[in-house]
């Protein structure tokens, strides 16, 4: 019988946190579907009275939102799939080749990602400036191309890898380039999936480093995007909400679609230590 | 070491191998040994790129860091968000976990993957959801709770409010890891502690917790790093207000950096910051490790 009412109340109080949780984006997404006069009035309802699509309208004509969507979509895919393959390779190598040096590289590797921002981003910016990179593309993917964080969860990964199919293919002839393209990489596909999540979501919501490289607004990335729409329009509360919902759907989109592979991934690295 | 995996190295194992190190040691020299250099030189130096001066100035930057007001108050705001947020969100995290984890919790990833789900969100966007949320006309925060406060604009629960949504986006990180912590401990430890007639309490008192130690190091360590870098929820929520009541160190050094331009400055302030989250990190490994 106290197991059963503290079964209850366990899971209720769990229930409740989920609630509290998740209510911040069903407030938000529900208000981007009102009209202002609905969000400003003093009766308030959590689900719009009136179902209006016009914000998500005028907040793109008004502002080429689609545009900093793009922008920030290929942006964020790209140097993804760049950190993907460097992560991937570099873990390969780390973790299944011996050679002199090998635990140096890692140990300064891992020593990387203690590094706070704020002591590179000063000299990065300086350094963009006099490579003339300055708003273009370039100044955002190629400084992102490796990531300590992706280095060390992949070597992490593919050292559980069993060393006997790579010599069972080494003994069928298959040289290095094949067995990483072809059965290192394939194999690898909760770590990847771990970085593709983190990856996508780090590049995604970066605001300072685009703000700072690129200049011109038809180039500036969505997260830049919505502090200057914050700026400009700070009364349209119907319109800085789709703005907000906007920038915040693919990333929870992505979580939803891996989460299990994701999860089991990046918990495993921890434990693993 | 001895397991012999491939003891001749084949022609392509070399090439891919020095490719691959050439790569990684040229890129990670660019982007990060030489700015961690020129920062240090910077730091040194009367630094600003618009008016174009480089001019040496020895430690001063470093007495004027250490001499100013703000600092000081940018230290103490980062001191109580750090230890409060870092507590909220081992305790929740731990407690939730366990509760998860327990016979008595069916739907065990649908919970973690709906308090996952903060955490794997935008911060920017995050914040401007918060900001809206507290913003005493349409927010719905005095709605909810019947108040009339106006949370970020008051210098007594403009940090509070920043902590609570900070709290709300992060705890789920510790509920996931401690999850991961619960799933791997040794079953016969707490076998062994249901025979000896343990309760649950005592179980999670002197088995559980203990052997969930280096969980709790891993997910302090990385919070101590995260919030002493952590400035984005202050830029978009009280840009530092109202007057300094929530400066925190990093924001300082993106507004010395690049509304003020005093790059020599914030460099200096930068090595500061890197200092403090180098010894908190040397700190808390010691102390792990000095008790195994």
């Amino acid at each position: 019988m106290t197991r059963k009412i503290s079964k209850i109340a366990l899971n209720l109080i769990l229930l409740l946190l989920g609630v509290v949780t998740v209510y911040p984006f069903v407030w938000m997404l529900a208000s981007s579907f009102k009209k202002n006069s609905e969000i400003m009035a003093l009766e308030q309802h959590l689900l719009p009275q009136i179902f209006t699509a016009e914000n998500y309208i005028n907040m793109n004509e008004r502002f080429n939102f689609m545009r900093f969507f793009a922008n920030s979509l290929f942006v964020t895919i790209a140097i993804t799939v760049i950190v993907i393959y460097t992560s991937t390779i570099c873990g390969f190598v780390l973790s299944k080749y011996r050679f002199k040096g090998r635990n140096l590289i890692f140990g300064f590797v891992l020593s990387t990602m203690m590094i706070p921002w704020c002591v590179t981003i000063i000299p990065k910016y300086s350094m963009i400036q006099a490579f003339d990179w300055m708003d273009s593309y370039k100044a955002l993917i190629i400084p992102a191309m490796f990531s300590g964080f992706g280095i060390f969860m992949m070597k992490q990964h593919i050292a559980s890898l069993p060393d006997e199919i790579l010599e069972a293919a080494r003994i069928d002839g298959a040289n290095e380039f094949y067995i990483f393209h072809r059965i290192v990489f394939p194999m690898s596909k909760n770590g990847i999936s771990s970085i593709a999540i983190f990856q996508f979501l780090w590049a995604w919501e970066d605001y300072l480093w685009p703000y700072l490289v690129i200049n011109t607004q038809e180039k500036q990335l969505l997260s830049v995007g919505l502090k200057m729409f914050n700026g400009q329009y700070s009364t349209d509360y119907g319109a800085l909400f789709a703005a907000t919902a906007i920038s915040i759907i693919p990333v929870l989109l992505i979580y939803l679609f891996f989460q299990k592979q994701f999860i089991a991934g990046i918990a495993a690295s921890a434990v693993k230590g | 070491m001895f397991k012999k995996s491939h003891p001749l190295q084949s022609k392509s194992e070399i090439i891919l191998r020095n490719i691959v190190v050439v790569a990684m040691v040229i890129f990670f020299t660019v982007f990060l040994i030489v700015p961690i250099a020129i920062a240090f030189a910077g730091s040194f130096h009367d630094w600003n790129p618009l008016s174009g001066t480089y001019d040496f100035l020895g430690v001063q930057n470093y007495i004027d860091v250490f001499t100013s007001g703000l600092f000081w108050n940018s230290m103490l705001n980062t001191l109580i968000f750090s230890v409060v947020v870092i507590i909220f969100r081992v305790g929740l995290g731990l407690a939730i976990a366990y509760a998860i984890y327990s016979t008595l919790v069916k739907h065990k990833s649908f919970f973690r993957a709906v308090y996952y789900m903060p955490v794997v969100t935008p911060m920017v966007a995050v914040a401007f959801v918060w900001k809206f949320m507290y913003n005493p006309q349409i927010g719905t925060i005095n709605q909810i709770f019947g108040l009339d406060v106006n949370w970020l604009m008051n210098p007594k629960t403009a940090l509070a409010a920043v902590m609570i949504m900070t709290i709300w986006k992060d705890f789920g990180y510790a509920v996931v890891m401690y999850m991961a912590g619960l799933y791997s401990l040794p079953a016969d430890a707490l076998e062994a502690a249901k025979v000896d007639g343990a309760n649950a309490w005592q179980t999670f008192k002197y088995i559980t917790f203990p052997l969930l130690k280096p969980m709790t190091m891993f997910v302090t360590i990385t919070s101590i790093i995260s919030y002493i870098q952590a400035y984005v929820q202050i830029l978009i929520m009280t840009e530092g207000g109202p007057g300094t009541a929530t400066y925190l160190s990093s924001y300082i050094i993106y507004d010395e950096a690049f509304v003020k331009y005093n790059f020599g400055y914030a460099s200096a302030l930068s090595f500061v910051l890197f200092v403090i989250t180098a010894f908190f990190t040397w700190l808390s490994f010691k102390v792990s490790g000095s008790e195994e």
